[in-house]
């Protein structure tokens, strides 16, 4: 049973998704941008459990491929992947420090944009861009920058969901 | 009875002689007395006078403080007005730049507003608000008022997507405008393009102005990309590489010109 109800969550991706369309794009830094959406998909699976991290990766990932001009399911399959397997490893994990929120934001983030360049390699040949150079120039920026918003957002959406660790939601 | 009654009147005419007569000296003999007396209370005169002239000014009368919440409120709306022009001022700026621009391309063109921009952090593309019915074709080149910025790659009936210049999967003939030294741009997702496949004879150097080559047929010749910001020459290469950085900042796109 979910502790935020399932409208919420919804209510949250489609937040999260307006303003990665249009606000983030203001506050970038030499390029690199916070990936809210995946943000919010790493939340629900750190703190809810794997259906709600898979439920909340498949809708956020089907979204991003409608608006975006990527391979189409790419993102549905790498956001859903991303947000079940770090539910299915929540409960091995002590989640109640800022620290170790950012720790596993910066971690997932990393695997979800490898396993998205991954996918896009075997999709496309004409991928000019080596995983070396995207990892320095888009992966690490963009995991750090999520990382560091992940710190403010997931502290006030625990206050504001009374998330603590307990095991009625793990 | 007769002498009383004259006594009196006599009296009452020596109080009307004195009286005239020190009315009629009064200017010479009481004057001075009385300029020194009203010198003498001009400093708490003044004072005084200048105590309740001050509160008069800053006493909150009920009229003022209405008068000025009422001017408050007209400065907030002037103010806002003030933005609303300012908004407007550089709109206009803009679309006379982009206008101005259209007339010196030899391209005919069909000018969009951005409606919308990719909310993935992998592809680089924005939404116009011109589809099929306003005249956009798949794989036509779009432009801004400093250079390339993409092509046009899904077009519905009133709206298109574009796919620009710095999505991984974006590759456009480019050249060196110094030296006419081609390559290819391919986009990064950081916002950068990358020029690769440049000789390593060429003398390709930080600033030079990188312009398209005109090969196939999406993107006409001699439209400005961008600046060469770094030159990267890796050992066992057989060709250079430069980072690109794109004349018109993609970020903040507003509007764009579509080649027909």
């Amino acid at each position: 049973m979910y502790k935020i109800a399932r409208i919420q969550i919804y209510l949250i991706l489609a937040t999260a998704l307006f303003l990665q369309g249009g606000a983030v794009n203001y506050v970038a830094i030499s390029g690199a941008k916070p990936d809210l959406p995946l943000m919010a998909v790493i939340f629900f699976g750190l703190f809810l459990g794997p259906a709600a991290g898979l439920e909340s990766g498949l809708a956020a990932g089907l979204l991003k491929d409608i608006f975006a001009l990527d391979f189409f399911w790419i993102n549905t399959i790498t956001l859903g992947l991303t947000g079940f397997v770090i539910g299915a490893i929540n409960t091995q994990f002590f989640k109640e420090s800022k620290r170790a929120d950012f720790i596993f934001v910066l971690i997932f983030t990393a695997f979800a944009m490898s396993l998205h360049y991954s996918i896009a390699v075997v999709l496309s040949d004409s991928i000019a861009l080596g995983f070396l150079e995207f990892f320095k120039s888009s992966i690490i920026p963009t995991a750090i920058y999520t990382g560091l918003v992940s710190i403010p957002v997931y502290s006030k959406l625990l206050d504001v969901y009374k998330l603590k660790e307990t095991e009625e939601y793990l | 009875m007769r002498t009383v009654k004259r006594n009196k009147i006599l009296k009452i005419l020596a109080v009307i002689i004195f009286s005239v007569i020190l009315i009629s000296t009064s200017k010479t003999i009481i004057s001075p007395q009385r300029a020194g007396i009203i010198d003498l209370l001009s400093v708490p005169l003044k004072a005084i006078h200048s105590f309740f002239g001050s509160a008069r000014n800053i006493m909150p009368f009920a009229s003022l403080r209405e008068e000025n919440r009422l001017l408050r409120e007209r400065i907030n709306l002037l103010a806002r007005k003030i933005d609303e022009l300012k908004m407007v001022a550089a709109e206009n700026d803009r679309l006379k730049d982009l206008i101005n621009f259209r007339k010196t391309i030899p391209f005919a063109t069909i000018p969009a507003q951005v409606i919308g921009r990719d909310p993935s952090n992998w592809s680089n593309s924005i939404i116009i608000d011109k589809g099929l019915t306003g005249g956009v074709k798949q794989g036509r080149a779009v432009l801004s008022t400093k250079g390339l910025v993409g092509r046009v790659l899904e077009v519905g009936r009133y709206s298109s997507k574009i796919l620009l210049i710095t999505d991984p999967n974006s590759k456009v003939g480019v050249m060196i405008q110094r030296n006419r030294h081609g390559g290819i741009l391919a986009g990064r997702p950081d916002g950068k393009c990358r020029m690769v496949y440049i000789a390593l004879d060429s003398d390709v150097a930080v600033g030079d102005k990188v312009i398209t080559a005109g090969f196939g047929a999406i993107f006409p010749k001699d439209i400005l990309v961008g600046e060469v910001v770094r030159v990267d020459k890796e050992p066992g290469r057989l060709y250079k590489s430069a980072v690109i950085k794109t004349a018109e900042d993609l970020s903040r796109l507003e509007e764009v010109l579509c080649i027909k």
